[in-house]
């Protein structure tokens, strides 16, 4: 017998907005974990998706995706890629799978509210699959650095950062749990899958697997590229459903979601990805700067998806390109200054190559990060390393959870964005980090930054034993200077050569 | 006399910082303070200049001898640390 070609078949099949009879649509489909909006069952079944994918092509596709990316692990094993690569790439790939792995199960459980919840049949169908790429995602990314465990401790923390109170963690935690689990299968759509998942995930997954097969660690720049096919593929459940909101005029409640987390998955990624890009990576293998690959990936893609679409820029637009400039940069410096409460070992990536670099791709770095680069490196060359420690905390954003930082040097611009709300004082980062409080902020008026839980006496001892203690950072994993400050002693050689 | 803390904003810088001082402080003293966690560190230090305090984005500088428990300032409150 003759089988039916996919397209003969797969409409029907998946239409299975059938009328309830036993409950209410309202029971079927609770508003809060639909994110129905109003918008009747009938409405939602014009919903397009551009992937249609049966079980079974799944299934095939996702096997061979599998067997390609252990069998390269494999393969490469004997190699020594990873004793070979730069402490700054060992560093990346510490930052990389202590921040991702955990969270792509979160992303599963997003997943699996669409594929209950979803009101649109074709989205249940693709969040089906994108519930098990997830699920793939955690165990590809706790399976790689695996292996890596008995070479280094700090490799623990791909499976245990979530389960801490790391600084780091908590900020990765507050956006994705806002962004993934706590929300209605709509607003899941528009953050998860198209605010966060068709740029920025292709900032750390493309952008980085780029960087990795230069560096020549071709096991991970496969197993992420692996990782992002199955990205771009379910990225696209939240175009359709705008198409639906539009029409029937929630374009208000699309905009500011999409707005929303188009901001909060730029500051984590300014840290993550931006740091690693324009510092970690060993100069001689980087791309692009992560300006660059903003521009290319986030700026002009979002300004003709959301145009495509029917959306407007964010108000925020040009602030965030304005950012561009500076961010990686602040996120870099704090990590290296408070380096011994990273579980990753952070490079300065200040030698003369590297300067030259940052200042080509960042005119004015010398000017501003370079004078503060000055303090530390004279500090370092003179033997005061003391001094190139901290002795207090930063301050960290009420909503990104991240450092407030921005410009020093003589072009000094770090500011604070204060809010009073029900008699607790709030400090912001930005005005859009400001903006996403005052959105909903019952959400997130009752969460505690790092800073609110040492100065509530959460951390005891209330001093650096305690704060280790307190984000559970065990002797081993403790993080210092990536290349041990070989660098300081480059310096030093190319100034005396100069003063020769 | 009473722990405060304050946030520090110093000109030059590139974070804000947690600045703990006591109500009893003067102006002068919380300073002097929060040069300790950013001159020399990553602030180079500027010779026959002094250090003054005022509240972000005030024009007006705190008076030195201006105790903090008189300044009205908040706790976690933003101070600028500037050179003048």
């Amino acid at each position: 017998m003759a089988l039916l070609g996919r397209l003969d078949w797969y409409n029907l099949a998946r239409t299975t907005n059938w009328t309830p009879g036993s409950v209410t649509e309202d029971e079927l489909f609770p508003p809060d974990m639909s994110g129905s909006m109003g918008i009747p069952l009938s409405k939602w079944e014009s919903y397009d998706e551009p992937y249609k994918q049966t079980y079974p092509e799944y299934v095939k596709v996702q096997r061979e995706k599998d067997a390609g990316a252990y069998s390269v692990k494999a393969a490469l094993e004997r190699s020594e890629i990873y004793e070979k690569a730069d402490p700054g790439w060992q560093s990346v790939l510490k930052l990389h799978y202590g921040a991702f792995p955990r969270a792509e199960y979160s992303a599963s459980t997003a997943e699996a509210r669409m594929a209950r919840f979803g009101k649109a049949p074709g989205m249940r169908n693709m969040a089906t699959m994108g519930m098990l790429d997830e699920m793939r995602h955690a165990q590809l990314q706790l399976y790689f650095p695996h292996e890596l465990c008995p070479k280094d401790r700090q490799f623990d923390w791909a499976h245990k950062s979530y389960d801490t109170n790391h600084w780091a963690v908590v900020a990765a935690r507050h956006l994705f749990d806002d962004m993934m689990v706590t929300r209605g299968a709509s607003e899941v759509a528009l953050g998860l899958t198209f605010a966060f998942e068709t740029g920025f995930t292709n900032m750390q997954f493309l952008g980085l697997a780029a960087d990795a097969a230069e560096v020549g660690d071709w096991s991970f720049s496969n197993m992420i590229s692996s990782i992002q096919t199955d990205e771009s593929r379910h990225a696209q459940i939240g175009g359709p459903l705008v198409a639906i909101l539009l029409e029937n005029g929630r374009k208000e409640e699309a905009q500011r979601i999409v707005d929303m987390m188009i901001w909060r998955a730029w500051k984590l990624f300014s840290a993550v990805t931006g740091a690693a890009m324009d510092y970690f990576t060993p100069v001689a293998d980087r791309k692009m700067s992560f300006k660059e690959f903003m521009l290319e990936w986030i700026v002009s893609q979002f300004e003709r998806a959301l145009m495509d679409l029917g959306l407007d820029k964010p108000w925020y637009w040009d602030q965030l390109v304005a950012d561009l400039d500076h961010a990686s940069h602040a996120m870099q410096m704090g990590f290296w200054f408070w380096r011994p409460i990273m579980w990753w070992n952070t490079p300065a990536g200040v030698t003369a190559e590297d300067r030259a670099w940052l200042e080509e791709k960042y005119p004015g770095w010398s000017e501003s990060f370079g004078t503060v680069w000055d303090v530390i490196t004279d500090n370092l060359l003179e033997g005061k390393k003391e001094l190139t420690y901290p002795e207090t905390l930063p301050m960290l954003c009420n909503m990104c959870q991240l450092p407030i930082a921005s410009v020093p040097g003589p072009a000094w611009k770090v500011r604070d964005f204060p809010l009073e709300y029900k008699g607790r004082s709030y400090h912001f980062c930005s005005e859009g980090c400001q903006w996403c409080f005052e959105q909903e902020p019952e959400r997130y008026a009752g969460h505690l930054s790092l800073i609110d839980r040492f100065l509530a006496g959460h951390i005891q001892p209330p001093n650096l034993e305690g704060a280790l203690n307190y984000m559970s950072l065990a002797p081993g994993e403790i993080g210092d200077d990536a290349h041990n400050y070989a660098w300081v002693e480059k310096v030093r050689a190319a100034r005396q050569k100069a003063a020769a | 006399m009473a722990a405060f803390p304050l946030t520090s904003n110093f000109q030059g810088d590139f974070v804000l910082q947690l600045l703990p001082v006591d109500t009893e402080n003067t102006m002068d003293e919380v300073a002097a303070a929060a040069a300790h966690h950013s001159v020399g560190r990553r602030v180079p230090a500027r010779p026959g200049h002094t250090l003054r305090v005022r509240r972000q984005g005030a024009s007006e500088l705190m008076p030195r001898t201006l105790k903090v428990s008189e300044s009205g300032l908040k706790p976690m409150e933003c101070i600028e640390v500037i050179w003048e």
